[in-house]
């Protein structure tokens, strides 16, 4: 597109309306979207909110209550819990969003392919991903980490491949009904290959419902990430991850030490709420049937 | 050697009913057509009488249960029925184009049109994108649509219907096919947008040389429209013929109730509605299909009609109609 101004001005007069507009239609999402943009900015620029080294530690001052200096307080090893929890907020990112994004890249395709060939291959394909879905995620996240070997990495793969039924669900049910309609006949008639239909015709179609479920899967996968490390499975415990920071407060609740172990919950809790604020408002927006009529 | 030749073309519904009975359902029985390029067939039959589904069997587009038993399809002398997945679909959309109803919901919703023309133009003939872009702005102007450049970015339902189906049919000639099947490509638009989109089908047809079939169910627009005229009854075409020659001497009864039944005769007060029924297709009648319903029916009807040629090009099947000219006959009565 050849750019001129007063087209750009237009398109950015009407990117401002839109956003308007979504902010009135769902105030949820809104919440929701600032809550994320506020965890977002203390992940990319960490370094310039931390007043302290998160893994450094002041050995005179091991379990010292919130002050001035310290905002959140110390915990056992003399670690700054305030810049540990905006740390924090780095791994709540870096495991949710690649989580989400291979699910994504496993379940839709899938997908794709068992609604539009249906039969035995549909067959087969959904109740795999059945399967999968018949075991606690927990604990089922919990073994193939401990059987993998304990790494970042590891736990990334393992979130990412169970929540991709999720997709692969959303995605064939759309195209269950979608392959039988006009313009996807029309597309055959048209001489296009299969492949062609799967990915310029129904992707595109069919791919609503399960972007609007990748908030509220991130969610899930910060939640899972969080609770695995509080289990001592996958990050390692003076690594700064709020869920390994929980397991480590913990101990101290009960002698009183309590800024250890509920500062980076209170983060945790937050995030979360914000990513499931922002899917169930995109659900909302999406599905007219779901908006409350004002 | 014709355009497209239709042989013999079975089509049945196979499958298991509820009782895992195999049933099959003979929807298309001994299906012959020939079409030349420049010529616009017309397609007629009431509902139910194998129109669309003759039009899918030659695009290859059936799916299960759906099959074909039997019969060839060649276009310019190229077996289709034994082609595979692949090869069929370099002819599909780009040496034979369909042309559908329900033109707004033929386009897909997620993409702009000048985008579905380019994306259809590439996928056959490729070459630069800017050359396709132009080529789609070509078509949109030949199919009469204002403002080519400005509605190239236009969204699937910001068009009326008119609209959608001018953008189909030039999708639909976008890579020059040399034959176009257009399944009721007017119904739902009222009459004034209908004659602007037949007149311009006849335009286009003349233009490039293609063959043409149009089936629908008015026969109006055959008269008006169509070269060659086909009557479809219960999975077979009953006649073919030049339109003139079928509408002024129809030779098989089924024709001549047909045309009877038209308001305009009714008016006339010359022959009642069409009496009776279809046939079951799961259990067809031995002989001539139109037996049940037919004014002429003796018990020689109880043998498989013959297909007879009474003039050049115009052919019915039978027992009653007669050969004008001496030989040429294919009877064997």
């Amino acid at each position: 597109m050849t750019g001129r101004s007063p087209s750009n001005l237009w398109t950015m007069a009407r990117l401002g309306n839109r956003i308007r507009g979504i902010s009135r239609l769902s105030p949820t999402a809104t919440a929701g979207v600032i809550i994320i943009l506020l965890f977002g900015v203390l992940a990319l620029f960490s370094d310039m909110f931390m007043p302290h080294d998160p893994v450094s530690s002041f050995t005179d001052r091991i379990l010292q209550p919130p002050s001035a200096q310290h905002w959140f307080g110390t915990d056992g090893n003399g670690m700054d819990v305030f810049s540990r929890v905006i740390y924090g907020a780095k791994f709540g990112f870096g495991i949710a969003i690649p989580a989400v994004i291979i699910a994504v890249l496993i379940g839709v395709p899938v997908g794709l392919i068992a609604g539009y060939r249906g039969g035995l291959l549909d067959e087969v394909l959904m109740r795999i991903f059945d399967g999968l879905r018949v075991f606690p995620s927990i604990i089922l996240a919990l073994a193939v980490v401990a059987a993998t070997g304990q790494s970042l990495l590891n736990v990334v793969l393992v979130l990412g491949f169970l929540d991709s039924p999720v997709f692969a669900r959303l995605v064939r049910s759309e195209v269950l009904a979608l392959r039988s309609s006009i313009f996807v006949e029309s597309a055959i008639a048209a001489g296009n290959p299969t492949w062609r239909i799967l990915f310029l015709h129904l992707l595109p179609n069919s791919i609503q419902g399960a972007m609007a479920q990748t908030a509220v899967r991130a969610a899930w996968a910060v939640r899972i990430s969080a609770t695995l490390a509080f289990l001592g499975v996958g990050i390692q415990a003076p690594t700064p991850e709020w869920g390994a920071m929980i397991r480590q407060g913990a101990e101290f609740m009960v002698s009183g030490q309590w800024w250890v172990a509920i500062f980076p919950g209170i983060a945790l809790i937050l995030l979360v709420f914000g990513l499931n604020l922002f899917g169930d408002g995109i659900q909302d927006i999406l599905d007219p049937r779901r908006r409350v009529s004002k | 050697m014709n355009l497209l030749s239709v042989q013999d073309l079975q089509t049945h519904f196979i499958f298991r009913d509820i009782d895992h009975q195999l049933r099959e359902a003979k929807a298309l029985n001994k299906v012959n057509l020939t079409l030349n390029s420049g010529q616009v067939l017309g397609i007629v039959g009431e509902t139910g009488a194998g129109k669309s589904l003759t039009a899918q069997s030659i695009c290859g587009l059936l799916r299960p249960p759906a099959k074909i038993v039997g019969g060839s399809v060649t276009f310019q002398g190229r077996e289709l029925l034994t082609l595979s997945e692949d090869e069929i679909n370099t002819i599909r959309g780009a040496e034979i184009a369909m042309v559908v109803q329900n033109p707004r919901s033929s386009l897909d919703p997620l993409t702009q049109i000048g985008a579905q023309l380019v994306r259809l133009h590439q996928t056959h003939t490729g070459g630069p994108l800017a050359g396709s872009r132009k080529k789609a702005l070509d078509m949109m102007q030949a199919v009469g649509i204002p403002d080519p450049e400005g509605r190239f970015t236009a969204w699937p339902h910001e068009l009326s219907g008119g609209m959608a189906q001018r953008v189909l049919i030039a999708m639909a000639l976008i890579n020059e096919p040399k034959l176009l099947i257009a399944d009721e490509p007017t119904t739902g638009l009222d009459v004034t947008v209908q004659a602007q989109i037949l007149d311009l089908l006849n335009e286009l047809v003349a233009r490039f040389d293609m063959g043409c079939m149009i089936i629908t169910h008015d026969l109006g627009i055959v008269a008006h429209y169509c070269d060659q005229v086909a009557v479809m009854f219960a999975g077979e075409i009953v006649e073919q013929g030049p339109t003139r020659e079928v509408f002024l001497t129809p030779a098989h009864p089924y024709t001549q109730q047909l045309l009877a039944a038209t308001p305009e005769r009714l008016q006339l007060g010359v022959k009642s509605q069409l009496g009776g029924q279809p046939p079951d297709l799961f259990n067809l009648p031995t002989g001539c299909l139109s037996q049940d319903r037919c004014t002429l029916a003796t018990e020689k009807c109880g043998a498989p009609p013959p297909l007879i040629e009474i003039s050049k090009g115009h052919l019915a099947r039978c027992h009653f109609v007669k050969p004008a000219e001496k030989g040429r006959s294919k009877s064997n009565e």
